[in-house]
C-alpha cells in the first residue's frame, strides 16, 4: 500500500515537473520570438518614428526639467500620452495663479505648458502676454516697491514676455501670428522703453512683421504694421520709403498714418521739396493735410520721425490763416517715453 | 480548395459566435454608463473659455481646442481602461462561470476561441468610440459653426477683402471636426486593440485579474518611453549596459508613442493618410503577433 502511494506521489511530482519544464521552455521559446518580432520591427519602428518626428505629428522627448516640474498625476496621464490635455489643465492653473498675481507662477506653468504643446500658439501668446502686459503692468502701479525695483521689475517682465515669444518662434517659424505679435510688442510705446536702443528694438519689430510677410499667410495690415516700426528706424529710410510707395499704391492702404510716413520719408529723402505743397498733394486738401500732420507732431511718444513737418505745418497755419495763439506748436506734446518719469510718480 | 474555404467560413463563424457572446457579455456588465460621464465632460469643455487677448478673428479658437483635448484625452482613458480590464476579466470569468468547459469540450479550436474573445473586446471598444466620436464631433461641428459666424459677422463689419476672409475660415476649420481628428480616434483605437492583445497574452499565464490589469498597465506606461529607449540605443556612446538594456526594452514593448499623433491634431497639425496606414500595419502587426504568442501558451494549458 505504501509502497503503491510512493509510486503515485512520483508520478504525480513528475508530471508536475514535466508540466514545469514545459511551461518554461514555452516561455523562454515566446521570450526568443518577442526578440525576433522586435528585430523585425525595429527598423520599420525607427524609421516611422524618425517620419513621424520631422512631420511635427508626434513630440519631441520631454525634458527631465518638465517632467519634474508637473506632478505626480500629471506625470502619469502624460506617460499615457495626453499631453495637450495636461496642458489644459496647467492652463486652467495658470489662469488661477494670474488671477491672484502670482507671476512668477504663471511663467513657471507657461514654461511647462508650451514644453507639453508647443505647437499651440495660444499658450505662446498667452505666456508673453502675461509677462510683458500683465505682469509689466502690475509692477508699473505696484506703489507698494521701491521706484528702482518697479522699474526693474516691470522691465524685466518685459524683456522675458519678449524671450517666451522669441522661444515660441523658434519651435513655429511658420506661424505668422507670433511674428506679427512680437512686432506688435515691440513697436508698444509702452514696452519698447524697456528695451536699451529703440532703435534696435524697432528693427526687430520691423523684421519680426517681415517675417510674418514673408509667410505669406499674413493680413493686409502686416505690412502696414512693418511699415510703421521700419519708419521709426534710423539708417533704413530709403527702405521704408520704398514699402511706403508700395502700399500708398494700393487705395486700401491709403490710410492718415500712411499719407503721413510717405511725407515724412519724401522729405527725408529731398530736404529742399517745397513741404506744403507736397503735404497738400498727399492729403488733398490744406485742411486735411493741416489735421493728419498735428496729430503726428504731438504723438511724440511713439519715436516717429517728424521730418518736413514743422516747416509744412508753419506754411499751412499761414495759407489757413489760424491763430498764432492757437497755434500747434504752442500745445503740450504726450509724455516722453522716458520710463524715469514713469516711475518717480 | 473547397474544403480550405469551408474550413475557413468554419472558423470565422465560430469567432463571430464567441466574439457576439464576449460583447454581449461586457455589455452586461453596463460598461456604457461612463459614456454619461464622457457626456458631462464633453458639456464642461465649452465653458473652458478663458478669457483672451488675441484679435477678434481668433475668439473661440481656443474652446475648439478644449473640446478636442478634453473629448481625446476621456476617449485615451476610457478606451485603454476598457480594453485592459474586459480582456483581463474575460478568461477568469470564464473559468469561474465553468463556461469554459463547456467551449473547449466541444470542437472549438483555442485560437477561434482567443481570436473571438478578443474580437468582442475590440468590438466593445470600438462602439464604446464611435459613441464618444459622434458626440464630439457633433459638439464640435456646432462649435465651429458659431465661431465661424462670429468671426464672418467681425469680418465685415470691419471690411475685410474676401481672401483673407476665406484664409480666416480655413484656418478656423481646421481647429474643428476633420478627417484628421478621426483618424486621431482610429489611432486611439489602434493603441487599445494592442493593449487589449498584450492584456490577452498576459491573461493566458497569469493566475488573477488583478495582476493581468496591474501589468497591463504597467506596460502601457513603459511603452511610452520605449522611443527614448530605441533613442538611447541609436545615440553615439554611452555605457554598453544602458545601451543592452535599452535595445532590450525596445525590442520588448511595443512603443506605443508611435501613435501619440492625437497631440498634433489638437494642435491642427493634418495627419497624412500615408502615415495612418503604416501606424494601423504595425497596429495589426502587434494585435496578430500577441494573439498568436497568447495561443501558442494556451494551447496546451490545462484547467
Amino acid at each position: 500500500m505504501q509502497c503503491f502511494s510512493h509510486l503515485l506521489h512520483g508520478i504525480s511530482f513528475r508530471k508536475k515537473n514535466s508540466r514545469f519544464v514545459k511551461s518554461s521552455i514555452k516561455i523562454v521559446v515566446l521570450g526568443i520570438v518577442l526578440l525576433g518580432f522586435g528585430a523585425l520591427r525595429f527598423p520599420f519602428e525607427v524609421k516611422l518614428s524618425k517620419d513621424l518626428r520631422v512631420g511635427g505629428l508626434t513630440p519631441a522627448p520631454l525634458e527631465i526639467d518638465t517632467r519634474d516640474k508637473i506632478d505626480q498625476t500629471s506625470s502619469a496621464v502624460v506617460l499615457g500620452g495626453l499631453r495637450t490635455l495636461v496642458a489644459t489643465f496647467l492652463n486652467l492653473r495658470a489662469f488661477s495663479y494670474f488671477q491672484e498675481q502670482k507671476w512668477d507662477d504663471v511663467a513657471e506653468s507657461f514654461r511647462t505648458i508650451v514644453d507639453l504643446a508647443p505647437r499651440t500658439r495660444y499658450y505662446w501668446e498667452t505666456g508673453a502676454w502675461h509677462s510683458a502686459y500683465n505682469a509689466a503692468s502690475y509692477y508699473y502701479n505696484d506703489s507698494k516697491l521701491a521706484p528702482l525695483r518697479r522699474r526693474e521689475a516691470w522691465r524685466m517682465s518685459i524683456v522675458r514676455g519678449r524671450a517666451f515669444l522669441e522661444r515660441g518662434i523658434r519651435n513655429n517659424p511658420d506661424d505668422w501670428r507670433l511674428h506679427s505679435y512680437l512686432g506688435f510688442m515691440l513697436a508698444d510705446a509702452n514696452k519698447f522703453p524697456a528695451f536699451q536702443d529703440p532703435n534696435a528694438t524697432f528693427a526687430a519689430s520691423a523684421d519680426a512683421y517681415g517675417k510674418a510677410v514673408a509667410t505669406g499667410k499674413a493680413m493686409d495690415f502686416t505690412r502696414r504694421a512693418q511699415l510703421y516700426s521700419l519708419a521709426r528706424v534710423k539708417g533704413r529710410e530709403a527702405e521704408a520709403l520704398a514699402l511706403v510707395r508700395s502700399l500708398y499704391a494700393t487705395r486700401g492702404n491709403q490710410t492718415p498714418t500712411i499719407k503721413t510716413l510717405l511725407f515724412i520719408l519724401e522729405a527725408y529723402q529731398n530736404p529742399q521739396m517745397e513741404m506744403e505743397k507736397r503735404a497738400t498733394e498727399i492729403f488733398e486738401t490744406p485742411e486735411k493735410a493741416y489735421s493728419a500732420l498735428c496729430n503726428q507732431w504731438v504723438r511724440t511718444r511713439e519715436l516717429y520721425p517728424v521730418y518736413g513737418i514743422a516747416e509744412a505745418l508753419g506754411g499751412l497755419e499761414v495759407t489757413l490763416k489760424k491763430d498764432p495763439n492757437e497755434s500747434i506748436f504752442k500745445q503740450p506734446l504726450q509724455s516722453p517715453t522716458m520710463t524715469d518719469d514713469w516711475f518717480t510718480k | 480548395m473547397s474544403h480550405a474555404i469551408h474550413s475557413l467560413g468554419s472558423h470565422i463563424s465560430r469567432i463571430s459566435v464567441i466574439a457576439l457572446h464576449a460583447f454581449t457579455q461586457l455589455v452586461r456588465m453596463k460598461v456604457f454608463y461612463f459614456l454619461v460621464v464622457f457626456g458631462i465632460i464633453m458639456i464642461a469643455s465649452n465653458f473652458f473659455d478663458l478669457p483672451q487677448h488675441e484679435g477678434p478673428e481668433a475668439a473661440g479658437l481656443n474652446v475648439l481646442r478644449s473640446i478636442k483635448s478634453w473629448s481625446l484625452g476621456t476617449m485615451t482613458l476610457f478606451s485603454e481602461v476598457l480594453a485592459i480590464v474586459a480582456t483581463a476579466l474575460l478568461l477568469p470569468k470564464d473559468v469561474e462561470d465553468r463556461t469554459l468547459y463547456t467551449i473547449l469540450a466541444k470542437p472549438v479550436p483555442r485560437l477561434d476561441y482567443l481570436a473571438g474573445k478578443l474580437l468582442g473586446v475590440l468590438l466593445l471598444v470600438f462602439v464604446s468610440l464611435l459613441f464618444m466620436n459622434i458626440l464630439m464631433t457633433v459638439a464640435l461641428h456646432f462649435r465651429t459653426g458659431m465661431v465661424i459666424e462670429n468671426q464672418m459677422l467681425m469680418a465685415e463689419a470691419l471690411g475685410w477683402p474676401q481672401d483673407q476672409i476665406e484664409a480666416m475660415k480655413v484656418d478656423t476649420l481646421a481647429q474643428g471636426p476633420t478627417w484628421s481628428l478621426q483618424g486621431a480616434v482610429f489611432a486611439v483605437f489602434l493603441r487599445a486593440s494592442i493593449m487589449a492583445s498584450l492584456a490577452l497574452l498576459i491573461s493566458t499565464f497569469s493566475s488573477s485579474t488583478l495582476f493581468t490589469t496591474i501589468v497591463s498597465f504597467l506596460i502601457y506606461f513603459i511603452g511610452h518611453f520605449v522611443a527614448d529607449a530605441r533613442d538611447a540605443y541609436l545615440q553615439v556612446g554611452g555605457g554598453i549596459l544602458a545601451k543592452l538594456l535599452s535595445l532590450l526594452l525596445s525590442l520588448i514593448l511595443p512603443d506605443f508613442q508611435l501613435f501619440n499623433v492625437i497631440d498634433a491634431v489638437i494642435e491642427g497639425q493634418v495627419l497624412p493618410l500615408l502615415m495612418l496606414a503604416k501606424l494601423t500595419l504595425i497596429g495589426l502587426c502587434y494585435a496578430v503577433f500577441f494573439t498568436l504568442a497568447s495561443w501558442y501558451i494556451f494551447s496546451e494549458k490545462e484547467f
